[in-house]
């Protein structure tokens, strides 16, 4: 009898952390060094590494340049109320040949991610997050297609405001590899021409 | 009669000019919509302060209508008038001067003040309408409580069974005149004491080896985080793609939580929450402009100023989706070779305020859909991957018809050095 009440209260205890565990908190693990790292990982803490003896910046060295990728924007970002750098950048040119039809894929999925949201599908400047004015961004994004600002900018200015910003927009230099930018530029540019087949179509309608 | 028909072409004529005139207005105001896209939007916004402020009552607020129209045009001209509010307004926004508007006419001006009064009326007339409350939160049916009184029930039943059985036989016996043998208290009597063993030993044994298989499985995990981040608002509502803030997902091993300077993108414009209410899982109410504020704390960013006036720091965001050291895994494997939507293993991010793990990211789990999932072999259409063009078996196989797709499992996604090593 009395083994059996031990055992029975043993068994709810059983039953009772088995069951009711608090979402919050993660639960026990087989070898927490194993599932927990001790190595070093990507965020990781690295306060105190400098107490430690060891040397970490986080930051390549400067000057180099990572394989396979292209050399760096000659222009730094100007100082607030300066605009020297972002008109001298209009001399750079792209220094990517034009997209072949792959490249065009890619470049038109990077735009969707990180462009589409304000500047919208469709380049109409119309994002989901700015609606008409009725989505939560209080600026209205330039339309990439049609606003003589963005149509007439050479694809120099154009890498310098994806970079470093612009107006309400912020910079995507952390986002875009320098590659990836200069890809947008080039499909940018590239859909803002006008449709080749359209004047054509307009033409032979004229002479019939 | 003629006096009647006059009478009619009266009214007629009358619709008519009313009509053509309320078409006109309305024509003024689309015009006005259009002109304020075109040449302000960028920098202003009607109800919330931009990089310039917000329009709302701008008439009201200029001591003159013929001083606000200098100003929009030209707003130096505004400024060399020496008026009071003028000269204030120039330092609004310090860093940013507006624009110089002097291609627009006087009737421009005119149509979009006008398009501005109607937007402001509207917003006057319905300042605090909260699109719906919060649905009531449907709740779950869940079933095991429904077995379990079952279960308990016939198990009162059959032990009330059993007592009757043993008095009904008492009885019998009494009646034959068999002498009642002493009693045997339940606990005593052997077959009590071997099904109890039974069912304890079957229930231990259950619950036992469910919480050994669940130790280290962390599905359902929902941490507190630092800031009420909700996936919902920015994935669902906003539309913002996943791969937006988690880049890494398609370029390497890790999705990367994103910096504060990647919020900052769009949080330097958008600093307070203007959505449905939102609650935490407990149910209580969140205060979205509260927690932006723990934003701009961290990115060092002064709201007010539009400027970055202070040290930035890193927000410590809790990790839910954890791997063993043991385990390899690489998302841009699964995103971009893989073509597996973000969804597949994470759930449904974009409904979700607080996010919790939603696969159990155990070993069957991966090794269950690398046994389903097929690769894209389609080389017939030319679409197909092209590092899959090593299988030259398979390739024949499916030339053959003898096999019509190829899984995970069949080029490698077993073998235990993949993952582990």
């Amino acid at each position: 009898m009395k083994y059996a009440a031990i055992f029975s209260v043993a068994l709810v205890g059983l039953m009772i952390t088995g069951c009711g565990h608090d979402k919050k908190q993660p639960k026990d693990v087989y070898m927490p060094d194993m599932a927990y790292s001790r190595a070093v990982e990507t965020y990781s803490s690295t306060e105190n590494l400098k107490e430690q003896g060891i040397f970490y910046n986080a930051t390549p060295v400067s000057g180099t340049v990572k394989r396979g990728e292209l050399l760096p924007f000659p222009y730094a970002k100007d100082k607030d109320g300066d605009t020297t750098n972002y008109i001298a950048s209009k001399q750079v040119a792209n220094p990517l040949p034009a997209l072949s039809k792959e490249q065009s894929v890619e470049a038109e999925r990077l735009y969707l991610v990180n462009c589409g949201v304000c500047h919208g599908q469709k380049m109409d400047g119309n994002g989901p997050l700015y609606k008409d004015g009725k989505g939560p961004y209080t600026a209205a994004p330039r339309n990439l297609m049609t606003d003589p600002v963005v149509v007439n900018m050479p694809e120099g200015q154009m890498f310098y405001s994806i970079t470093y910003g612009k107006n309400a927009m912020g910079g995507y230099g952390t986002q875009l590899s320098t590659t990836q930018r200069w890809m947008l530029v080039h499909f940018i540019k590239e859909k803002q021409k006008p449709a080749p087949a359209a004047p054509a179509a307009t033409d032979s309608a004229a002479k019939k | 009669m003629s006096e009647l028909r006059t009478i009619a072409q009266r009214i007629a004529l009358s619709v008519i000019l009313l009509s053509f005139l309320s078409f006109a207005n309305e024509a003024a105001a689309q015009d006005g919509k259009a002109l304020f896209k075109a040449n302000c939007a960028a920098c202003h916004n009607i109800a919330k302060d931009a990089t310039g402020p917000a329009l709302k009552d701008v008439e009201s607020r200029w001591p003159s209508k013929q001083l606000l129209v200098t100003w929009i045009k030209n707003w130096n001209k505004a400024v060399a008038t020496g008026d009071a509010y003028a000269v204030k307004i120039k330092e609004w926004n310090p860093g940013v001067a507006m624009s110089v508007f002097e291609n627009l006419s006087d009737k421009d001006v005119d149509a979009i003040l006008a398009y501005i009064k109607t937007e402001t009326d509207a917003l006057n007339a319905a300042p605090t309408t909260v699109p719906g409350g919060p649905g009531g939160k449907t709740e779950e049916s869940d079933n095991s409580l429904l077995y379990g009184v079952l279960t308990l029930i016939l198990a009162v039943v059959s032990l009330i069974m059993l007592q009757v059985n043993a008095n009904l036989r008492k009885l019998a016996d009494d009646k034959d005149g068999v002498p009642a043998a002493e009693p045997i208290p339940f606990y005593r009597n052997k077959s009590y004491i071997t099904l109890m063993t039974i069912v304890l030993f079957v229930i231990a044994g259950y619950f036992l080896s469910q919480w050994a298989i669940g130790m280290g499985r962390q599905k359902g995990y929902q941490p507190d985080q630092p800031i009420f981040y909700s996936h919902k608002v920015h994935a669902g509502t906003n539309q913002i793609n996943c791969l937006y803030c988690h880049g890494g997902a398609y370029e390497g091993k890790h999705a990367n939580i994103p910096s504060v300077n990647v919020c900052m993108n769009c949080h330097n414009n958008i600093k307070e929450y203007g959505g449905e209410k939102l609650y935490k899982e407990d149910g209580t109410e969140v205060n979205g402009t509260e927690e932006l504020k723990k934003l701009f704390a961290a990115a060092g960013w002064d709201p007010a100023q539009n400027k970055y006036v202070g040290q930035g720091k890193p927000i410590e965001w809790v990790k839910i989706h954890n791997l063993p050291d043991h385990v390899y895994f690489n998302h841009s494997q699964h995103t971009k070779a893989g073509k597996v939507q973000c969804q597949t293993c994470h759930g449904e991010i974009n409904k979700m305020d607080e996010v919790y793990q939603f696969s159990e990211l155990s070993m069957g789990w991966c090794v269950n859909c690398h046994r389903e999932s097929k690769v894209d072999f389609n080389d017939e259409k030319g679409g197909g991957n092209k590092f899959y063009s090593i299988y030259e078996k398979y390739h024949k196989e499916i030339k053959e018809k003898k096999r019509d797709s190829v899984t995970v499992s069949d080029i490698g996604g077993l073998e235990c050095q993949k993952c582990h090593y």
